[in-house]
């Protein structure tokens, strides 16, 4: 970047380099990292080729961090589970407008708290552009198949007392909520992990 | 051999290559979550990530008080472009190389640019 060239020698793991290393008037700057930077030649395919393998060991860490978030997550996956069976068992029972609407506000507040909760406790946030299509389609198949779930129950308790077509609807809402969260965020993890392969397939088939 | 465009030689180091790669994977991370994942000594990637901050490569923010107390790093855009394009210098210097490097172009090409 409008810098002198320069070349990096890793002392550690380039013998064959060190061998070839006959600059005696170069400028040798040391960078607190077990490196030279000798300032004369650019960096060769070599060494450039090792740097583009190190990039890939930090960033696999990412996504193992960020699987480990969406899919360990016990306490918030059952703590909205809980929440959505209370929410959808109250709001089954032909409550008048204002219970509804208190109904709705505690949902909303409480589910905004787990949710702000479980952020802080998270020690990195995956960048937008790692997020691929297949991921929020992952969690939009996950949302249908609970509304799928709740509108069908709907249906077939309508002979049913309110308060039994309410329970059974929340029991049965929450138990596919449950049931597909786990596929889902797998889904979603091994999509961000290997949304990269196309560049690495591109690469190996040169 | 020339250098590429876009070869930025504050990021090449091999600590501030990791640390910028595993940054350009997220929005922001934890400290300590950078920290562990690149084994490295609390003073020894505050010493890089300040020579980065130094560069306007990324932002360090510190939240809360006492035990809770945080700190989260951040790649700026042009932190995220001078990575972008540091990547695309090295595949360049690859690439150029031809057939005589043959073992490494049989290797992954990794998603570090995107």
């Amino acid at each position: 970047m409008g810098q002198p060239e320069a070349q990096y020698r890793q002392t550690s793991d380039l013998p064959a380099r060190k061998a070839k290393s006959n600059f005696p008037d170069r400028k040798v700057i040391g960078d607190g990292d077990g490196r030279e930077m000798a300032v004369s030649m650019p960096v060769d395919a070599e060494q450039a080729w090792k740097d583009l393998q190190r990039i890939r060991v930090p960033q696999e860490r990412v996504y193992d961090e960020f699987e480990r978030s969406v899919s360990g997550g016990r306490r918030m996956t059952y703590g909205t589970a809980a929440l959505m069976w209370v929410f959808l068992a109250g709001v089954g029972m032909d409550l008048p407008q204002w219970g509804l609407g208190v109904f709705v506000t505690a949902y909303v507040g409480l589910l905004s708290l787990l949710i702000v909760m479980s952020s802080r406790r998270s020690r990195m946030q995956l960048h937008h552009t790692r997020c691929p299509g297949r991921m929020w389609a992952a969690f939009g198949a996950a949302g249908v198949l609970v509304g799928g779930t709740i509108v069908l129950a709907d249906h077939l308790t309508e002979p049913l007392e309110p308060i039994y077509a309410g329970l059974i609807q929340a029991t049965a809402a929450v138990a596919v909520y449950l049931l597909s969260l786990r596929p889902a965020n797998r889904w979603a993890a091994d999509s961000v992990r290997s949304s990269g392969e196309p560049a690495a397939d591109e690469g190996a088939g040169r | 051999m020339s250098t590429p465009a876009g070869f930025d030689e504050v990021i090449h180091p091999a600590t501030r290559l990791s640390v910028v790669a595993l940054l350009a994977a997220t929005e922001w991370a934890d400290f300590a979550f950078v920290r562990d994942s690149l084994s490295l000594s609390d003073s020894a990637l505050s010493k890089q990530l300040h020579t980065l901050e130094g560069a306007g490569y990324l932002e360090i923010q510190k939240e809360g008080g006492g035990r809770n107390r945080r700190t989260k790093v951040r790649l700026t855009d042009r932190g995220r472009t001078a990575f972008e394009g540091h990547v695309a210098a090295l595949r360049a210097i690859v690439d150029s190389a031809g057939p005589a490097t043959g073992a490494a172009q049989q290797q992954p090409r990794t998603e570090a640019g995107r």
